[in-house]
């Protein structure tokens, strides 16, 4: 028996001690192909996904190199029956590649004939190619490149993609790194995308993806679109863009439902994109509108499905995805995989943290009793309509007050979902409150107000979920969710996990009201916050007072 | 394959050994052998095998035949030089194909120069003996010339070589003791979840498809898989068909496996291991198809062989052949073993092929092997010595503890204690097994053990005990949480309720010591409940003076009055109408009758009786009665024979009956004319 620090489970999950003296090493040797699950305070689980070992393929590791890996890190016999499905799920991976042709132009070619021949006699493949050059070669034509990489992965013989880019309308970019440096791993992240030709960074919340993004560029020196979730988020890309790089506000357009510019460098929400009408997409000659060299995805995990559809033309040009999360909540991992491309860097959100760039929390979750006159309302109401009611009691209120009261004097931000109940909260608190309909200009003087410290206290609706930086907020405090969503949980913690000045531990706190299903919705966010190593404690609302005085 | 030779050779002179490939000394051991076993003893004129020998091996797979009587390989081979190329060819695949083919009448005593197709060339060289019309043999001495000179085409003393690699041992052992621990612990399971939903034994025995394709995705491992640890749970009678509460046959866990159980993990895999060596069943089959088509069931009994223990222990012998730290050579490694075992036991079925393989498959799954090499642990199985014993430093040891964390997790790192596994279970739900297990707390699996029993404080302390870290707050909040609502609403059986605003009466009620025998019970100051039907309370309530009334389910009071028991008012059967119309229509059809029948009496001819007209007569007047539409006076007799008289409108004649409309019964009707005795007219007043 060996002493290692890994467990390896049958049902393909990995369990690190880490309180193993070599469990750091062991980290190190089992990122590269499985992927981080859980990672809560003792035992962190990985899993090993195709998906996972198909990235491990791509960024140049083998399966001896995997299995050695189990073999000598784990503390019991591994399953014999995981060891031959590692090495026959990476074996599947680059049997088949997508190459340039000096005559043909784009082929498919294997080094393995039955698989070609499998592959070609599937239907689904079949419109795509075009004349069979030799017995291992097969012609495809350009505009498949991405529905052939999709329909290649649903087959399990995912493609290895060696066509190359095409370079883009050249246009010089370089970081201006006059009075900030990059950080060691944006600067990996960024190398080891360049290195891949396309692919997914993988970074927390607040780790500075869109710094990354803006190496990569530097990398490029070409046009270069952007894609990102919404107008806000938009203006922060140009406004860090102008301040990170040698780029100017004239190079830099914006391309949104307001303002519709393409420049060198052209920011385009999802949403425009996605807008159809009368059944067409309208905006997608935008894609076409310049020779881009680079397209950026920000938060990737939230790529809406027609966008999926329009990068599948995108083969040729470089693509980098950033998120915080691989996990999609629709499944589509896969998808990510063979339009953007496999993961290309990831750190564990805890790594950063240790070394400071982002700041550590503490979690609390409060739970309040609903009075009884509430509760026989709630439980007469209909289904769909207790969510709400649990979650926006009145009694939320006094717990948000006396939170509020007790960090007095730190910026703090309350967030919630129902309007009705954030402006109840903003007139109890006497506090500005940002919504969907509040002007994008209003919104922006509130967030700057904010981030110099004139406003100390903000309620904010789910606008403020995705990439807004606030980097001054210390404390928040969560009212209400959209129903228990992970994703919705990773970005709100992510607001206050921007570092700060002098270690500050940031205060995240959840109001939930006990016995309904805004517990329940609570208990799934929750779980997620322990997998994600950050302890949390449950406090009653009536003991809110002592306990946090504690602390 | 000195016993090839025997054939070859009915009365054989030493030199023909030199037709068996191999060295001389080999085949003069071999010799010697045959003769202490008295298979082959010397007569005057040379060795002779036992006159059984070649009724036995011929049929059995040789692929030699007995010399024809005049039979000369030197013979044979100078008439193979003559042979076409598409000859030779056929007489080769012949050859390889067992010695005996049917041709489609081919045609006999032909000189080689007619012969036409290939088979008659051979016959006309006497390279094939016709048996009959349509089957040739292939003659012993041919084949021999064929082979060149000797009986078997290969060198039969050479040994097939294995196909080998290097492994490291210990990794060879730590790969077979990782799955020899999943098999016992996916055994567990399964035999776990059959004890509470067993699956049900085939009408023709064994188990059906669907359950075992349920076990696999249970088990989580192949179908093939689940197959093997279904058959070994049963050749080690831990499974066994057994009737269910219903009393139909099923697939029942045996009580031996309550025993095994208990047992360390390595004596459970010895015994599992031990049992799959010695069984005959083939688990390798099930799902393929048999002659017929079908698909084979597992545990089916008609699935085993007597071949198939003996080729477990010889392919597992071959293995223990090898060094320890050799392993077969992955792709090459397997055919080369499958041509060792056919070497040394040549004459066995061809399926034989398959066990070897199948064997292979099964000690890598059983972990008896690992990497294609054999453990030393399984070695200590083949050779009886104590398995478990070698296999136990190589298994993960039990653990006293589990690591609790923030996520409401706990895992074991290791294989929990029995025992303690069963507390856990009972607390938190498993969510990943292997050699760690990873349990889960949720307010279900808490709410389980409070429900078995336990109390707030006895799993907060198994908790503490238990773990090895610090309880997290979120776990000990969710044990108190759950605490709070547990019980919150009881539930309880009872016959019938009392309630009284009056406290004092009830509890007055409930300490009357004639009160006892109504099982009343107080849970509320103004409620009691009773456990006797609300029937009986009602009387004894009134013997105890006591006047209650009762409330009917919607909570109103029902007022009390006596049962006064009433049967319903029968219906009359009839309306009157229809009974004063059907008297109506019944006195009218009498009336008509007697009329009809005063009217014919009254033109009864006069004519004395018996003299009866003639039928032509007869005829001729009704066709008159046609033509002029009169009514007729007929006389008739009916098939009964009784005779009748009427008054008839005759419509037509026809075929020998007439249609006609009687007066009497008021209707159409049909008589036949032979039978009408006399007919007149009658006057039409009626």
């Amino acid at each position: 028996m060996n002493d290692g620090p890994l467990i390896v489970q049958s049902d393909k999950t990995l369990l690190l001690e880490i309180d193993h003296e070599q469990a750091p090493d062991c980290r190190k040797a089992v990122a590269p192909f499985a992927e981080l699950e859980r990672s809560p305070e003792h035992i962190h689980t990985y899993r090993l996904t195709p998906l996972g070992l198909w990235n491990a393929r791509a960024a140049g590791h083998d399966a001896e190199q995997v299995i050695d890996t189990l073999l000598s890190y784990s503390r019991y016999a591994v399953p014999h029956a995981l060891l031959i499905d590692i090495a026959e799920t990476m074996a599947r991976y680059g049997r088949l590649k997508l190459e340039k042709h000096p005559t043909h132009g784009l082929v498919l070619s294997s080094t393995d004939r039955p698989v070609l021949e499998e592959v070609l006699r599937a239907k689904k493949v079949q419109g795509m190619l075009g004349a069979r050059l030799d017995d291992d070669t097969v012609a495809v034509h350009p505009s498949e490149r991405g529905n052939l990489k999709q329909a290649l992965l649903k087959l399990g013989w995912p493609a290895e993609d060696f066509a190359g880019y095409v370079d883009g309308e050249a246009h010089a970019i370089a970081l201006d790194e006059s009075n900030w440096k990059l950080r060691d791993y944006q600067r990996d992240a960024a190398e080891s995308f360049w290195h891949g030709g396309s692919g997914v960074v993988v970074l927390p919340c607040g780790a500075g993806k869109t710094l990354v993004g803006a190496a990569a560029m530097a990398h490029a020196q070409a046009t270069t679109l952007i894609l990102v979730t919404n107008t806000v988020s938009a203006r922060q890309w140009k406004d860090e863009l102008v301040r990170r790089t040698s780029l100017t506000e004239d190079e830099i357009g914006e391309y949104s439902g307001s303002v519709k510019e393409i420049r060198p460098v052209t920011i385009a929400t999802y949403q425009v994109m996605t807008t159809r009408r009368k059944g067409v997409y309208r905006h997608l000659e935008l894609l076409d509108a310049r020779d881009w060299g680079l397209i950026v995805y920000d938060e990737v995990h939230l790529l809406p499905a027609p966008i999926f559809r329009m990068t599948a033309d995108l083969q040729a040009r470089r693509r980098i995805g950033l998120t915080a999360t691989l996990v999609r909540e629709d499944g589509r991992e896969g998808d990510v995989f063979s339009l953007i491309g496999p993961k290309r860097y990831d750190a564990p959100w805890k790594d950063i943290e240790a070394q400071g760039w982002i700041a550590p929390a503490d979690c609390v979750e409060v739970r309040v009793t609903l009075p009884n006159s509430e509760r026989l309302a709630y439980a007469t109401a209909e289904p769909e309509e207790r969510y709400r009611l649990a979650s926006c009691t009145h009694h939320k209120i006094d717990v948000v007050r006396s939170v509020v009261a007790q960090h007095a004097g730190r910026p703090t931000l309350v967030i919630g979902q129902y309007l009705d109940q954030l402006d109840e909260v903003a007139a109890a608190l006497d506090a500005p409150v940002i919504k969907g309909d509040t002007t994008v200009k209003e919104r922006q003087r509130l967030f700057e107000a904010f981030r110099s410290g004139e406003v100390g206290l903000l309620v904010v609706s789910k606008v403020a979920n995705f990439s807004i930086d606030l980097p001054s907020a210390e404390v928040a405090i969560q009212v209400s969710g959209s129903f228990g969503s992970r994703q919705e949980e990773a970005q709100r913690l992510g607001r206050l996990l921007r570092p700060g000045e002098g270690g500050k531990v940031a205060r995240f706190y959840t109001v939930v009201s006990r016995d309904t299903v805004d517990a329940d919705f609570a208990q799934n966010r929750q779980r997620f916050l322990a997998e994600q190593g950050y302890a949390y404690r449950i406090i009653d609302a009536d003991d809110l007072g002592p306990v946090d005085n504690v602390g | 394959m000195l016993d090839a030779l025997v054939v070859t050779g009915q009365t054989s002179d030493f030199p023909r050994i030199s037709i068996v490939h191999a060295d001389r000394e080999n085949v003069a051991a071999a010799l010697e052998r045959l003769t202490g076993l008295a298979l082959v003893w010397e007569s005057s004129t040379g060795l002779r095998p036992l006159s059984a020998v070649p009724d036995a091996l011929i049929g059995a797979g040789s692929r030699v035949r007995p010399f024809s009587a005049a039979g000369d390989p030197a013979d044979a081979e100078r008439r193979l030089a003559l042979l076409s190329p598409r000859a030779r060819a056929l007489l080769e695949h012949l050859d390889n194909g067992g010695g005996e083919g049917t041709t489609g009448g081919a045609r006999t005593g032909l000189s080689p120069e007619q012969a036409e197709t290939p088979v008659e060339e051979l016959l006309a060289h006497q390279l094939l003996v016709a048996r009959d019309r349509t089957t040739v043999l292939l003659p012993g001495e041919v084949a021999v010339a064929l082979r060149g000179g000797h009986t078997t085409a290969e060198p039969v003393d050479v040994v097939p070589p294995l196909a080998t690699s290097d492994r490291d041992a210990a990794l060879i052992d730590r790969g077979a003791a990782g799955a020899a621990f999943e098999t016992v612990r996916r055994i567990e399971l399964l035999l776990d979840l059959w004890s509470t939903e067993p699956p049900t034994v085939l009408r023709a025995g064994g188990l059906g498809v669907r359950d075992l394709k349920a076990a696999a995705a249970y088990l989580q491992v192949s179908e093939p898989t689940a197959a093997l640890l279904v058959e070994v749970a049963f050749a080690a009678d831990l499974l066994a068909a057994g009737p269910n509460h219903e009393g139909d046959p099923c697939w029942l866990p045996s009580d031996a496996f309550d025993g095994w159980c208990g047992q360390p993990v390595e004596q459970r895999w010895e015994r599992i291991a031990r049992a799959w060596l010695q069984s005959a069943r083939m688990p390798a089959l099930i799902g393929s198809r048999d002659p017929v088509g079908k698909a084979r069931n597992a545990l089916v009994p008609d699935l085993a062989s007597v071949f198939a223990s003996e080729a477990r222990r010889m392919t597992l012998a071959e293995l223990a052949g090898l060094e320890p730290g050799q392993v077969l050579a992955t792709g090459t490694g397997v055919p080369s073993l499958v041509a060792r075992v056919a070497w040394q036991r040549p004459r066995r079925p061809r399926f034989r092929d398959d066990l070897v393989v199948g064997t292979l498959e099964e000690a890598a799954t059983l972990g008896v092997s690992g990497l294609g090499g054999l453990a030393r642990h399984g070695r200590a199985l083949l050779d009886d010595e104590d398995a478990a014993a070698v296999l136990a430093p190589l298994l993960p040891s039990p653990v006293d503890h589990v690591l609790l964390q923030a996520d409401l997790t706990a895992v074991a790192p290791g294989p929990l204690e029995a025992g303690l596994a069963r507390r856990v279970q009972l607390v938190a739900d498993v969510e990943s097994r292997g050699g760690a297990t990873v349990y889960r707390f949720t307010p279900t699996s808490v709410r389980r053990a409070f429900d078995s029993g336990w109390t707030s404080g006895e799993v907060h302390s198994f908790i503490a005990e238990i773990s090895r870290t610090p309880v997290p707050q979120p776990l000990t909040y969710l044990v108190d949480d759950t605490a709070r609502t547990f019980g919150n609403i009881r539930v309880g059986m009872a016959e019938a309720f009392l309630r009284a605003d009056d406290t004092a009466a009830l509890a007055e009620l409930l300490h009357h010591p004639k009160a006892a025998s109504l099982g009343l019970r107080q849970i509320a100051p103004t409620v009691l409940v009773s456990s006797t039907p609300v029937d009986i309370l009602l009387p004894r309530l009134r013997d105890l003076g006591v006047a209650p009334v009762v409330e009917s389910p919607d909570g109103t009071v029902r007022v009390a009055r006596r049962d006064v028991q009433r049967c319903r008012t029968p219906r009359s059967r009839r309306a009157d109408g229809l009974t004063i119309a059907r008297e109506q229509a019944h006195v009218a059809q009498v009336v008509t009758a007697i009329r009809a029948g005063d009217r014919a009496a009254a033109s009864r001819p006069v004519v004395p009786a018996g003299t009866v007209s003639s039928p032509s007569s007869s005829l001729a007047a009704l066709r008159a009665a046609i033509e002029t539409r009169s009514p007729v006076w007929i006389g008739y007799v009916d098939n009964h024979g009784t005779s009748s008289e009427r008054i008839i409108d005759p419509v037509r004649v026809e075929g020998g009956h007439l249609t006609a409309y009687d007066h009497r019964s008021d209707d159409i009707r049909s008589f036949a004319v032979h039978r009408i005795t006399a007919v007149r007219a009658v006057d039409r007043r009626g």
